[in-house]
């Protein structure tokens, strides 16, 4: 049996064949492919504020997403932040109880940026501002390419190997990792990739794996998951 | 106490939303909403080959509208008006078989109902325009065929069979909307315990034999009336050991 893999999602209005706007469910099919490839079995979780489905979980995806509520790390909301409430308060809720589980989480852009602020952390609300450019989101659909840096022996570079391209679209970063260990950044020193090294499997990444069906990433999670 | 969960099959396909257009596992949030409003939890379960394995890990399954299903299963030539979903029915023909053979308490919804009767070889009608002259069983898109002051078109009555589960759950008579242009012809192994009186259209298969396995073809989850979902998650919760306590919502 495949190790059962949630990953979260969206709820936005959708518009498909006859139907015109309606509340939806959804997430990228990317995302499921790409634990599909790796060997999992994924399923979708719908926004709930409840840990109930956690029961049936072998492992957990936090997809990407709007930005967070800047008051879950003690900020007021800047100008150029958008957000979901119900979804933060849903998935900080299944976060906070999947780590006291030890389960394995993989979080994918808004994901790590969860997976920060469930760790104490703090975010930058606009990198533009704080950076100067525009590189980590260039345009809208367009994927900023980086090389990244990865702290030597970290979970993340043993995972990536030789490649170091990753592929970024956010315009928010971590500014305090809080517990977790920052063991990934980006030519210009943002935080990229954080793990906390004393669970069984807890990492985050900024850039987006699941565009690219990135085994290393997917199967690395698969394989604890199964574990 | 926890609740029993309910997998619910997803859709794969090209949404736009927010100016994103791209391919989505998705499901309109009505069916997640019934779900949890009669006390299940619902999780998607997306179409996946060859896997059935996630059946253990459910207490109940929700099989979800959409396309058509493919004529090819019950050795028919596809109509013009068919449009169908090859990689749903892949999936979920093999997620029923495996959830009727587990004896998983499962609902059926339009064409998840048309998915029972295929899976329990049974076969459809392909475009009921042809066979009734009137298209009055396919409500337009986005409407309310129920709601107060609605024409008649997309909604009809059932008749349900006495002795029935339906009937039991049900009762004898009820209104419904209805968008769909298929129909179950010959329900297979499963039995036809609802119709439409106006033109003896199927509307409810059921398996009396199982647990809880019945399907209707009207959209339950768009109303007030969560009657088949209720029933679902009383079966789903007992299957898990889970008592009525549960349920309280």
């Amino acid at each position: 049996m495949r190790p059962i893999i949630g990953i979260t999602t969206y709820v936005e209005n959708a518009t498909w064949g006859v139907w015109r706007d309606l509340p939806t469910t959804l997430i990228p099919h990317d995302y499921v492919a790409a634990v599909t490839l790796a060997g999992g079995r994924p399923v979708l979780i719908p926004q709930e504020d409840d840990t109930d489905v956690l029961r049936a979980l072998d492992g957990l995806v936090l997809a990407g997403g709007p930005d967070l509520g800047p008051e879950m790390y003690g900020q007021e909301p800047g100008p150029h932040t958008v957000v979901r409430p119900e979804r933060d308060t849903a998935e900080l809720r299944l976060v906070r109880a999947a780590l006291e589980m030890d389960m394995p989480v993989l979080g994918i852009c808004r994901g790590m940026q969860l997976l920060t602020v469930a760790a104490g952390g703090t975010l930058h609300q606009h990198l533009p501002d704080l950076l100067g450019h525009e590189k980590h989101r260039p345009a809208p659909g367009v994927y900023g390419e980086h090389d990244a840096r990865f702290e030597p022996g970290s979970r993340i570079a043993t995972l990536m190997g030789d490649d170091l391209a990753i592929r970024c679209f956010h315009h928010q970063g971590v500014a305090d990792p809080g517990t977790l260990t920052v063991t990934g950044r980006a030519e210009d020193g943002l935080p990229e990739a954080v793990e906390d090294p004393g669970r069984r499997f807890v990492l985050g990444v900024q850039w987006h794996p699941e565009v690219v069906r990135d085994r290393r990433l997917f199967g690395a999670l698969a394989t604890a998951a199964r574990n | 106490m926890r609740r029993p969960l309910i997998g619910m099959t997803a859709y794969s396909r090209q949404v736009q939303y927010d100016g994103n257009d791209l391919m989505a596992g998705m499901l309109p949030m009505t069916y997640v909403r019934a779900v949890h409003a009669v006390g299940g939890r619902a999780v998607l379960i997306t179409p996946d080959e060859p896997g059935t394995d996630v059946v253990e890990s459910l207490d109940g399954i929700v099989f979800s509208g959409g396309n058509d299903i493919d004529p090819a299963y019950w050795g028919a030539e596809r109509h013009p008006e068919t449009e169908v979903d090859k990689e749903r029915d892949t999936a979920e023909l093999m997620l029923m078989k495996a959830a009727l053979e587990a004896d998983l308490p499962v609902l059926g919804v339009c064409r998840g109902m048309q998915v029972m009767a295929v899976a329990g070889g049974g076969t459809l009608h392909q475009h009921l325009p042809d066979l009734l002259g009137s298209d009055h069983h396919r409500g337009a898109p986005g409407t309310d065929p129920l709601a107060a002051g609605a024409a008649a078109y997309g909604r009809h009555d059932v008749t349900v069979r006495p002795g029935s589960r339906a009937h039991e759950l049900l009762g004898e008579r009820l209104t419904v909307n209805s968008f769909h242009h298929q129909a179950v012809d010959d329900p297979g192994s499963f039995t036809a315990t609802g119709w439409c009186p106006d033109d003896q259209v199927i509307e409810i298969i059921e398996d009396p034999a199982l647990t809880y396995a019945i399907g209707v073809q009207w959209h339950p989850e768009r109303t007030n009336d969560l009657r088949v979902f209720s029933r679902l998650v009383e079966a789903a919760a007992k299957r898990a050991g889970l008592g009525e306590a549960a349920l309280a919502v």
